[in-house]
C-alpha cells in the first residue's frame, strides 16, 4: 500500500474538527459552575459524554490520516474562487437583509451566484432575481403571512402596508 | 376493526374538499421541487416547511405528506434522466436508469419507477395503517430506559450503515449531538454552549442545519465542481408506454421491492439506502440476464424504486407511533411536528386522532394524485431539469435564506445557516454523510431527556440500561452494528496483508529461479 509521510487531508481536516469541538464542549462544561436545582444527572455529563466521544473519533480520525487507511481519492479538485464568491454573497446577507430588505438583498444574491455559477447575462439574472423575489416576497407576506424583510426602496412601493 | 373505523374516519377528515386542495398542493410542489437537480427529499420538505405555517395542524401534515411522497417521485425522475442522483436512495435507480434514458428508454424507465412507486406506496401506506397502532401499543411497554436504548440503537443504525467510513460517520453523528447540546437545558433552566448570544438559547434549529448542509453545502459543493464536471440531459422520445415484456419484467420486482423496503424502513435500520441496494442485488440475483444489469435492464429501476417508496411509507411507522424518525427526511418531519407543539407518540394517536389518521388517509390520496400526475405529465417534469441551473442554484440559496430566516424572522438565524453551510461544503468535500448529523441534532435532546428521566426513576443506578431485557436486547444490538463491520474489516485487511507477504515470497523465488 502506497504511504507517504503526508498526512492525509480529510481524515485530518475532520479530526482535528472533531478533536476541536470536543475540546470547546470539554471546557465550556467543566467552567460552567454546578447548577443548583437539584437532579440526579446533571446538566453536565451528556456533554461531557459526547466530549469524550468527540475525542476518542478525532484521534482515530487523524491515526487513519497517517496510515493512509483508505484506497480512493483524497479531495476532489475545486474551483475555490467560485466557492468564495457565494459564500461572500451569503455572508453578506447577514449584514444587508434586514437594512435593505428581501427584494434588494436577494437579487444581489440571485445574480452574484449566478455568475460564479458561470452566467454572463448580468442584466437578465437581475431581471430575474427582483421578479423572483417580488413574487416571494408578495406570496409569503401577503399569501401566507410570513414576514421577510421590508426595505424603504422597493417593498413600500409595490405592496404598501395597510 | 379498531384500525379500521380509525381509518374511515381519517378519510372523512382528509377527502373533505378543503383538505384535498392541500393534497394536491402538497404532491404537486413536493414533485416539482424533488425533480430539481440537487435537491432531494430531505432538502424538499425542509425548504417547503414555510409554506405550511399559516395553515392549521391538520391540513398542514396532510399537505406535508404530499409533500413527502411528492418529493421520492420527484426524485426518480432526476435520477433516471440525469446522471446526478439526488441523494443516496436514487444512487441504485440511476445506474440502470440512466442506461435506460441513454438507450431511448428513458419514458419506460419513468413509468415503471412511477407504476412500481404507486404499487410500493400503496401496500406499504396499508402496512403502515395496521403497524402504527401495533407499534404504540408496543411502545405503551417502553419506559425511559428502553426509549434511551432504542434511539442509542436509532442513532447507530443512521452511521454505521452510510458511508465508506465509520470514524466519519461517528464524526457527524457526535457533531449533531453537539448542536443539539446548545440552548436551555430544560430540566435545570441552565445555559449550555450559547456563546452569550440570547437568539441561541432556543437552541439550534433543525430545519436551518439541513437546508444548511443540504442546500448551501451543496450549492457551494456545485459550483466548486461545476467547471470539472459535464451533464447528460436525456430527453423522451419514442413509446411513452411499458410494452407487455416491460410489465411482466416489472411486477415480480415491484412486490419484492416492496416486501424489502416496508420493514427494513420501519425497523429503525436507517431509511432507505439498504432496501434499495438489496433489492438490486435481488433482481440481479433472480434474473435470468444478469449480464443486462448496468446497462440498463428495467427490473433494476423497478425493484430498487419500489423500495425506495415502500420504506418512505415505513419510516412513517415509527415517527408516528414512537416519535423516532430513521432517516434525515423523518428527522425534519419531526421538527415540522415540534413547530405546532405536537410529539408524536402513542399520546398522538389519543389525542390528535383525527390529525395521524387524516395524515395517513391522505397518504393513499397522495399515491393516487400522484400516478395520475406523474404519468401523463412526465413530459412537463422534465422541462424542470432543463432549468439553466446558475437560476437553479441562485434559486435554491434564495429559498433557503427565507427558509431559515421566516423560521423565527431574526437575523441571527441566517448567519447560522451560513456557518452550518459552510461545514456542509467541507462535509462534501472531505466525504463526510450528513444524515447522521441531523438525525443526532434531533434525537440527541430526545436521549438525553430519557437517559435523565430513566437514572431519576432508577436513583442514578445506571445498570437499569442492562437490567431491563428490552433496553439490554436494543443495546446489544447496537454495539453488534459499530462493532461486526470493525472485525470484518480488520479480518479482511489482515487476510490482505497474509496474501501480500505470501505474493512478496513467491516473487523473491521467482527471481531466484
Amino acid at each position: 500500500m502506497y504511504k507517504s509521510a503526508r498526512l492525509r487531508v480529510g481524515e485530518t481536516v475532520v479530526g482535528l474538527f472533531t478533536l476541536g469541538i470536543g475540546m470547546f464542549l470539554a471546557i465550556d462544561t467543566w467552567r460552567t459552575p454546578p447548577s443548583a436545582a437539584v437532579a440526579v444527572v446533571g446538566p453536565g455529563m451528556f456533554p461531557t459524554l459526547i466530549a469524550i466521544g468527540m475525542g476518542i473519533v478525532g484521534l482515530q480520525l487523524l491515526w487513519e490520516g497517517y496510515l493512509h487507511r483508505f484506497a480512493e481519492e483524497d479531495i476532489p479538485d475545486l474551483d475555490w474562487r467560485a466557492v468564495g464568491i457565494v459564500a461572500a454573497a451569503l455572508a453578506s446577507q447577514i449584514f444587508l437583509l434586514e437594512p435593505l430588505g428581501w427584494i434588494i438583498c436577494g437579487t444581489v444574491v440571485f445574480t452574484v451566484a449566478a455568475m460564479a455559477f458561470g452566467s454572463r447575462r448580468h442584466v437578465l439574472n437581475v431581471v430575474f432575481g427582483l421578479l423572483l423575489t417580488s413574487v416571494t416576497y408578495l406570496v409569503f407576506d401577503y399569501g401566507l403571512d410570513l414576514d421577510l424583510p421590508t426595505g424603504s426602496l422597493i417593498e413600500d412601493v409595490i405592496a404598501p402596508t395597510e | 376493526m379498531d384500525t379500521f373505523a380509525a381509518l374511515m374516519h381519517g378519510f372523512a377528515v382528509a377527502i373533505t374538499p378543503y383538505n384535498l386542495m392541500w393534497s394536491l398542493i402538497g404532491v404537486t410542489l413536493g414533485t416539482a421541487i424533488g425533480v430539481l437537480p440537487g435537491i432531494g427529499p430531505a432538502l424538499t420538505v425542509a425548504l417547503l416547511l414555510p409554506v405550511t405555517y399559516g395553515l392549521e395542524p391538520t391540513s398542514a401534515f396532510i399537505m406535508f405528506a404530499g409533500i413527502y411522497y411528492g418529493a421520492m417521485y420527484g426524485g426518480s425522475t432526476t435520477s433516471i434522466l440525469l446522471n446526478t442522483p439526488g441523494e443516496s436512495a436514487s444512487i441504485v435507480t440511476a445506474l440502470d436508469g440512466h442506461a435506460m434514458a441513454r438507450k431511448g428508454r428513458g419514458a419506460q424507465a419513468l413509468a415503471t419507477a412511477a407504476i412500481g412507486s404507486f404499487v410500493a406506496g400503496t401496500i406499504a401506506t396499508i402496512a403502515l395503517t395496521f403497524v402504527a397502532p401495533l407499534m404504540v401499543k408496543l411502545a405503551l411497554l417502553f419506559g425511559p430506559a428502553e426509549y434511551f436504548a432504542l434511539m442509542v440503537l436509532a442513532l447507530t443504525t443512521v452511521t454505521a450503515v452510510l458511508g465508506a467510513s465509520l470514524s466519519r460517520g461517528l464524526a457527524s453523528l457526535l457533531f449533531g449531538l453537539a448542536l443539539g447540546l446548545v440552548g436551555i437545558d430544560l430540566q435545570t433552566g441552565q445555559a449550555r454552549f450559547s456563546l452569550g448570544i440570547p437568539e441561541l438559547l432556543d437552541g439550534i434549529d433543525v430545519v436551518i442545519v439541513a437546508v444548511g448542509l443540504f442546500a448551501v453545502g451543496e450549492t457551494l459543493f456545485t459550483v466548486s465542481r461545476h467547471r470539472f464536471e459535464t451533464e447528460e440531459l436525456y430527453d423522451l422520445k419514442g413509446s411513452k408506454w411499458m410494452s407487455k415484456e416491460d410489465w411482466s419484467r416489472s411486477w415480480k420486482p415491484w412486490l419484492r421491492g416492496t416486501l424489502l423496503g416496508f420493514p427494513i424502513g420501519a425497523l429503525p435500520a436507517g431509511g432507505s439506502e439498504i432496501p434499495t441496494f438489496l433489492s438490486y442485488l435481488t433482481e440481479k440475483r433472480l434474473s435470468k440476464n444478469p449480464e443486462e444489469f448496468g446497462h440498463g435492464a428495467i427490473e433494476a429501476v423497478a425493484g430498487p424504486e419500489a423500495a425506495n417508496n415502500a420504506s418512505a411509507a415505513g419510516v412513517l411507522a415509527p415517527l408516528l407511533a414512537l416519535g423516532l424518525p430513521t432517516s434525515a427526511t423523518a428527522a425534519i418531519m419531526l421538527a415540522a411536528f415540534q413547530q405546532y407543539g405536537l410529539q408524536p407518540g402513542p399520546l398522538l394517536f389519543d389525542n390528535n386522532p383525527e390529525l395521524v389518521w387524516g395524515l395517513i388517509a391522505s397518504l393513499y390520496i397522495g399515491n393516487v394524485m400522484l400516478l395520475m400526475l406523474n404519468l401523463p405529465l412526465a413530459g412537463v417534469w422534465v422541462k424542470l431539469l432543463a432549468i439553466p441551473r446558475p437560476w437553479l442554484f441562485s434559486g435554491i440559496l434564495l429559498f433557503a435564506t427565507m427558509g431559515a430566516y421566516t423560521l423565527n424572522n431574526n437575523i441571527v438565524d441566517v448567519a447560522i445557516l451560513w456557518i452550518i453551510g459552510i461545514i456542509g461544503f467541507g462535509m462534501r468535500v472531505f466525504n463526510v454523510p450528513v444524515a447522521p448529523c441531523i438525525v443526532g441534532l434531533i434525537l440527541g435532546p430526545l436521549a438525553e431527556q430519557q437517559f435523565r428521566r430513566a437514572l431519576t426513576i432508577s436513583q442514578g443506578d445506571a445498570t437499569i440500561f442492562v437490567t431491563h431485557p428490552i433496553s439490554l436486547a436494543l443495546l446489544l444490538v447496537a454495539a453488534l452494528l459499530v462493532l461486526l463491520p470493525t472485525f470484518f474489516r480488520w479480518k479482511s485487511l489482515r487476510d490482505e496483508r497474509a496474501q501480500a507477504s505470501l505474493d512478496a515470497t513467491h516473487s523473491t523465488k521467482a527471481e531466484n529461479v
